[in-house]
């Protein structure tokens, strides 16, 4: 005599079914359980496969129907949700298409930027810390104060290098029917995504730019950046130079409206 | 548990979802308001930490009283909830102030993955002490009864102990908490598993009923003989027989809602809709008054 499954015993069969076909049918089900199943099962890739499609609207204009579909399988594949969420569903796709799409480097690109403008919508509400601001809490500072300055950013503001204009491309595939305008840069670029008021945004930026963002919001201070920013062994003129870029940075931060708060 | 909870007031009314493509109708700022007496989200939709949707749902709760409905609770899961949507649902209820906060009687998912489906819970009793447990933790988190829908289900399990409204029904009475009906489920669940939705409703405590969904299914094929819940059309006419046998049982206000998830049409067509629920529900479209 054979005792019933415990309910997690169950539900991990259940589960491991509905992920895989070609698992076996749970024990004592039979082939009217196995048409229930195609239900739940169907049900389950259907909505990972809207909710890649609503994510990704752009990078499936960019790539087209056949090829999109093919990242989504995979990308359901390979990486079953967890999280409680749907909308998390798209996480690393950018690396699904780097994969997939290894002679073509922007998909990835695309992909990674859709995905930061999408985190973005849901993230906390903030003010920024103007120019002004900065201005104002900043005049007293000596030297110590300036090496030793942090910055908080924006909750989920990313900053990545890429080796084609995404502005340009982003702006060609908004309408339906129209031809991408792909640009690749000789030397990458950096990106920044951030959000003004509720809407996510994003600029194409220097080189370096992204990279020192980074760090920034990793914890680095303004000396560390300025360092990071000179290189190995520098002279005196390469932190001159390192200053201002540090300098140009900061201000196109404020600016940007991606500061929130300052650390000194 | 259950006498530690305040009792949930019937409220009697009329609602729809607040579906995306309405934003506009349900924020329009000339005119009237959209004539519903509630207006039901879905709870994870809004478990953000700011934002655009936030901002809407919140103008939307100033003029209608909101209710939450969660996907993702996944109260029959054997490994508890989830401590990271729990504490969400809570800040949101505590921002958004709803007439009630609703799941459904399903799990989604094991400590490892999300299936993010409603998928059946096999009716023994050990799913439900299981169950029980995750209610009453959940209850007790957001510090309110909380309504339950019974699922729609294309399978039933070799194991099962008793039917899903003695299911329900125990899990009512041990836990405190509410029923919400979702009367296509019903019928979905009665013609795919071969027993009597009559017999289901006259099973059920129809007292603890605080809430009623109305929805469209995909009709069994010869190739498919399984009917499919689907919100994505009208609610059919054998549903509409067995919404109003329902509320010929119930005695007290309950909140009825019209359900529509995919095929989204004009919110003039699911008015209509709902003025038909009006009249199906013996009403014809007078106002309601709160109880």
């Amino acid at each position: 005599m054979t005792t019933a499954p415990t309910l997690a015993e169950r539900q991990a069969a259940f589960m491991r079914a509905i992920l895989d076909e070609s698992a076996p049918l749970p024990d004592g089900w039979s082939n009217s359980h196995a048409l229930g199943l195609s239900v739940y099962r169907g049900n389950y890739r259907g909505a990972l496969m809207d909710a890649l499609a609503e994510s990704f609207e752009r990078t499936a204009r960019y790539i087209g129907e056949s090829a999109f579909r093919t990242a989504r399988i995979n990308h359901v594949i390979a990486n079953p949700p967890s999280h409680w969420t749907i909308d998390a569903a798209g996480a690393g796709f950018d690396e699904t298409c780097a994969e997939l799409f290894p002679d073509n480097p922007e998909v990835a690109e695309l992909a990674w930027l859709e995905w930061a403008m999408l985190d973005l919508v849901g993230a906390p509400d903030t003010q920024p810390f103007t120019a002004q601001d900065f201005a104002e809490a900043s005049a007293g500072f000596g030297d110590e104060e300036w090496l030793g300055l942090g910055l908080t950013f924006q909750p989920r503001a990313q900053g990545r290098e890429v080796h084609h204009d995404l502005t340009a491309l982003w702006k060609s595939l908004g309408e339906e029917d129209q031809p991408a305008d792909l640009r690749a840069f000789e030397d990458k670029q950096g990106c920044l995504v951030w959000r003004e008021g509720e809407r996510p945004t994003f600029l194409m930026t220097a080189p370096g730019a992204a990279r020192a963002f980074t760090a920034m919001q990793m914890g680095a201070r303004y000396g560390d950046l300025i360092t990071l920013l000179a290189g190995d062994e520098p002279d005196q003129a390469a932190i001159q130079v390192a200053a201002q870029s540090a300098g140009g940075f900061l201000g196109q931060w404020l600016s940007e409206g991606l500061v929130l708060a300052i650390d000194a | 548990m259950a006498s530690e909870l305040t009792s949930i007031t019937p409220f009697g009314g009329f609602g729809l979802g607040l579906r995306r493509v309405h934003y506009d109708d349900f924020l329009a700022q000339d005119g009237p308001a959209v004539p519903v007496d509630f207006v039901e989200v879905i709870s994870e939709n809004y478990m953000v930490e700011g934002g655009r949707s936030l901002r809407i749902l919140e103008e939307v709760r100033a003029r209608h009283p909101v209710i939450l409905h969660g996907v993702s609770m996944s109260i029959g899961s054997a490994g508890g909830l989830d401590s990271d949507h729990l504490a969400r649902l809570c800040t949101l209820a505590e921002r958004i102030e709803p007439l009630w906060v609703s799941d459904h009687l399903c799990w989604t998912r094991t400590s490892a993955h999300n299936s993010h489906d409603l998928l059946p819970l096999p009716l023994t009793s050990g799913a439900l002490d299981a169950v029980c447990a995750n209610i009453d933790h959940a209850q007790e988190t957001l510090g309110r009864a909380m309504l339950f829908e019974n699922p729609s289900s294309y399978l039933t399990f070799p194991e099962d102990e008793m039917s899903e409204w003695e299911f329900l029904s125990q899990m009512a009475r041990r836990t405190g908490c509410y029923l919400l009906l979702d009367v296509n489920n019903i019928y979905v669940a009665s013609q795919n598993h071969g027993f009597d939705s009559l017999v289901y409703l006259d099973g059920l405590p129809l007292d603890r009923v605080r809430q009623i969904h109305l929805a469209g299914h995909d009709p069994a094929t010869d190739e498919r003989p399984v009917i499919i819940d689907t919100h994505d059309r009208k609610v059919s006419d054998p549903v509409w027989a067995l919404y109003a046998a329902a509320m010929a049982r119930i005695e007290q206000p309950v909140a009825t809602m019209i359900e529509r998830d995919d095929n989204i049409p004009p919110l003039s067509d699911l008015l209509g809709e709902l003025d038909r629920a009006r009249g199906a529900a013996g009403l014809g479209t007078k106002a309601l008054e709160p109880a």
